[in-house]
């Protein structure tokens, strides 16, 4: 196995059995995949992950092994393909999850149970497993039998109702912000997980709710409501303890920079900046309550000053003033971004099908135990064989036969 | 049942959401976690609020009340050097220091990497900084705002019928710095089982919030790097439903990803005649004709009550979704029926209700177990635990180091 550092990185040694598809679950387990762990997906082309027929596909040429989406999501790890509504496809499965740290899925509720891979079923060809199950809404409770989707969650976990702006309807926000939410929670749980199986030897069985694991990323909203029966305001770009505080128009097409101004000090410099000193003791805008009075006036005066101006200059005027301000980025924008390059938070990986992308990387470093991607996300199958015959320990003909009744497909 | 994470000793300074996050995930699940705040003052999201009766008060906000449960907390001014010393001796007692101190102003306030790390070498180091601590920026300033802007997310928020006048829009609350929380917690756990695993020492984990807000921005970057396409706020869906409609008493989400939820949504509709038609006869073509879709749904739609269209979905394993405030979200029956919700008193806010566990963890359940320290609460017993004597913490007192 040519797997470069593996040894030195944090998870060297632990394998994941990962039956997880579209983004929630495959987020989850490609953090283990970025720490070190050898994670095996279990696909199949009868079935195939949603993600992997969803645009964008290289060069615009639709293939299963040619998706963006689900390259991006699924780098590091292994594919095992395996039809597992064949009972040797269930068996096998269950071998692999019985030689694994971590059994991870996000089937509708129900499936594993039926295919015999339920925690109940795995532990006891493996009494030390840690099995996390992501779904919509938990494995008890009233709704525990009912799907739901991550972008459902947005509106579901009330993030819709809060985001928006003053007068305007609930948003989206741009993301299925349910499924990655899930699913690095998901991630922490595990590892927390793995933490205590090493000081007691005992495993268990994770149940996440999507809906419960987006919920605890609007803590400000539920206690808001909790302590004073009102949610917040619809607001924008504004923020109640910070003003000027917005995204302005600056010179070229759709072309804005953002601008938060945290406190006096902040302030009495971005009047310098704008070259408008007498601002900053104007007695309308002196103190944060009086500036968040007359917040529209406040805009329109930046506004003014940004909008002839290209993002970047403005960006690094303020900046310089020590004013917080970046220019708002679209993806080309990040792809060209000389700080981001220097950072290494891209990786460029040279796909059999897809050939070399750009994709984004792990987004922290690491000193003592360096992560980084080992390998691009698998073709459907592509170790296959090698699972079978180095982790299971099957012989050639038997994984030919294998074959030859479909199993691995 | 002690935590999963009983036993482990977390030290947490610099304040903020992200710290903050990052921390409150491991104290949920059993790690001691000593958090460390000026005495001017304390960790800034106690000016954050929402505040009881929106008085502000800094034992009362709670953004701080609930990023800070289960922690104990203790003041200590960075900017003497005593007060160094005595986050030196902390610093060499714990498994994992967390801190949110920029670049620029670490070595001054005692957080120098190497330092840190000669006097414990089995110390995680877990830095969050804005843009990490290398390249160009990294002494720029940000905040929240900035950064959904930096990370480009942003960028791809709808903004609904407002259009290209419109400016990019950043999400509710703090999410970037939850988000670099998240990041922070699970490499900090992997370095911690790094020692024991594979007989790592200690190290230092450098988290760029930035970068953490990219990692989360779905198939938007490669839409540019495999296909070319710059993906904005003002461009159409992917797949088609996808999207909040009216309904008779209020508003609705519907999503239909895959073909077969579709069709089973036209079936529940009576199968209309549009449902034929050549234009939307796909996901993607339902996508790129939307504008001509709409109508014809809302129709559906609007003769319908959320609950009705939510019910409905269920039972036909359709995704839909209801567009809930913070107040259903607290009176829902299921979340009731799993416990969600925890409630503890604290001893300035009252009894208040938290979001809880984000998993379930059946052998080491997650627990509410004590409310968010007062500003330097639990600075004596801290101290002492440390070794200091009681003539020592009253010194230190006295000259306003704690």
């Amino acid at each position: 196995m040519s797997r470069g550092m593996a040894m030195t990185r944090p998870l060297a040694g632990i394998r994941v059995c990962d039956f997880t598809w579209v983004w929630a679950g495959p987020f989850c387990t490609m953090q283990l995949a970025h720490l070190g762990a050898d994670v095996i997906k279990i696909e199949s082309a009868r079935r195939s992950d949603t993600l992997r027929r969803l645009p964008s596909f290289a060069d615009n040429e639709p293939g299963l092994n040619r998706a963006g989406y689900f390259n991006q999501y699924n780098q590091g790890k292994r594919s095992l393909a395996l039809d597992l509504s064949t009972m040797q496809g269930r068996e096998i499965a269950l071998q692999l999850a019985a030689r694994s740290d971590i059994v991870a899925e996000n089937f509708a509720p129900g499936v594993m149970a039926r295919m015999g891979l339920d925690y109940d079923s795995i532990r006891k060809v493996n009494p030390t497993v840690i099995m996390v199950s992501l779904s919509g809404y938990g494995a008890t409770g009233p709704l525990s039998p009912y799907i739901a989707y991550g972008p459902s969650q947005v509106p579901m976990s009330g993030m819709s109702s809060l985001t928006g702006f003053p007068g305007g309807p609930p948003l989206q926000v741009g993301l299925s912000y349910g499924d990655p939410t899930g699913g690095l929670h998901g991630t922490i749980a595990v590892l927390s997980a793995l933490w205590h199986r090493q000081q007691t030897g005992e495993g268990q069985y994770i149940d996440e709710s999507q809906w419960e694991a987006a919920l605890t990323m609007l803590g400000e909203g539920l206690i808001a409501q909790a302590m004073n029966g009102v949610a917040p305001p619809r607001d924008g770009n504004r923020d109640p303890a910070m003003a000027p505080h917005g995204t302005y128009r600056c010179a070229g097409e759709d072309s804005w920079v953002s601008i938060a101004c945290t406190g006096e000090t902040e302030w009495r410099a971005l009047c310098q900046v704008i070259g408008q000193p007498a601002l900053a003791s104007d007695a309308r805008f002196v103190r944060l309550e009086g500036r968040k009075q007359h917040e529209d006036e406040l805009d329109a005066t930046i506004s003014a000053w940004t909008a002839t101006q290209d993002r970047w200059a403005v960006t690094q005027r303020l900046q310089a003033a020590g004013v917080a301000a970046f220019p708002s980025m679209s993806a080309k924008d990040l792809s060209d971004d000389p700080h981001l390059a220097e950072r290494g938070i891209f990786v460029e990986l040279d796909h059999p099908e897809a050939g070399r992308r750009r994709h984004i990387g792990i987004p922290y470093r690491m000193s003592g135990t360096p992560v980084s991607v080992q390998s691009p996300a698998p073709c459907l199958g592509q170790h296959t064989n090698e699972v079978l015959r180095d982790v299971l320990g099957l012989p050639g003909d038997a994984i030919t036969a294998l074959r030859d009744k479909g199993v691995l497909e | 049942m002690p935590g999963a994470l009983a036993g482990m000793r977390v030290l947490e300074c610099g304040g903020g959401a992200a710290a903050g996050y990052a921390t409150k995930l491991l104290a949920d699940l059993g790690a001691d976690v000593i958090k460390v705040e000026t005495p001017d003052g304390g960790d800034v999201t106690r000016r954050r609020g929402p505040f009881p009766g929106s008085v502000p008060h800094p034992e009362r906000s709670g953004t701080f009340l609930y990023l800070n449960a289960n922690k104990r907390g203790i003041t200590l001014d960075l900017a003497q050097p005593r007060g160094r010393e005595v986050l030196a001796r902390l610093a060499g007692g714990v498994d994992l220091l967390v801190h949110a101190i920029p670049p620029a102003e670490m070595a001054r306030n005692g957080l120098d990497v190497e330092a840190l790390l000669r006097r414990n070498p089995g110390l995680i180091l877990t830095t969050i900084s804005p843009f990490g601590i290398t390249g160009p920026y990294r002494d720029w300033r940000a905040e929240e705002l900035t950064l959904s802007n930096a990370g480009g997310w942003a960028w791809l928020i709808d903004v609904d019928a407002g259009g290209a006048e419109m400016p990019p829009l950043k999400a509710f609350g703090q999410q970037a710095h939850l988000q670099a929380g998240m990041n922070a917690a699970a490499a900090s756990l992997a370095a911690l089982l790094a020692r024991q695993l594979n007989g790592a020492g200690g190290q230092h984990i450098d988290v760029s919030i930035q970068e953490c807000v990219m990692a989360f921005l779905e198939m938007n970057f490669v839409h540019f790097s495999y296909g070319g396409r710059i993906a904005s706020r003002l461009g159409q869906r992917l797949v088609q439903p996808w999207s909040i409609l009216p309904a008779k008493d209020g508003l609705v989400f519907l999503l239909c990803v895959e073909e077969d939820q579709w069709r089973r949504f036209v079936e529940w509709m009576g199968n209309p005649e549009f449902a034929q038609w050549e234009v939307f006869a796909d996901r993607f073509a339902r996508a790129s004709t939307w504008d001509a879709l709409r109508p014809y749904l809302e129709e559906w739609t609007r003769q319908h009550t959320v609950e009705e269209i939510y019910r409905g979905g269920l039972e036909r394993r359709l995704a839909f979704a209801p567009v809930s405030t913070m107040g259903d979200l607290l009176r829902d029956e299921h979340l009731a029926v799993r416990g969600f919700f925890a409630e503890i008193a604290h001893p300035e806010a009252g009894s208040l209700r938290y979001p809880g566990a984000p998993a379930k963890l059946g052998a080491t359940p997650w627990e509410l177990r004590s409310p968010a320290p007062l500003l330097g609460q639990h600075t004596a017993v801290v101290l002492a635990e440390a070794g200091y004597g009681a003539a020592e913490i009253t010194h230190l007192r006295n000259e306003g180091v704690v």
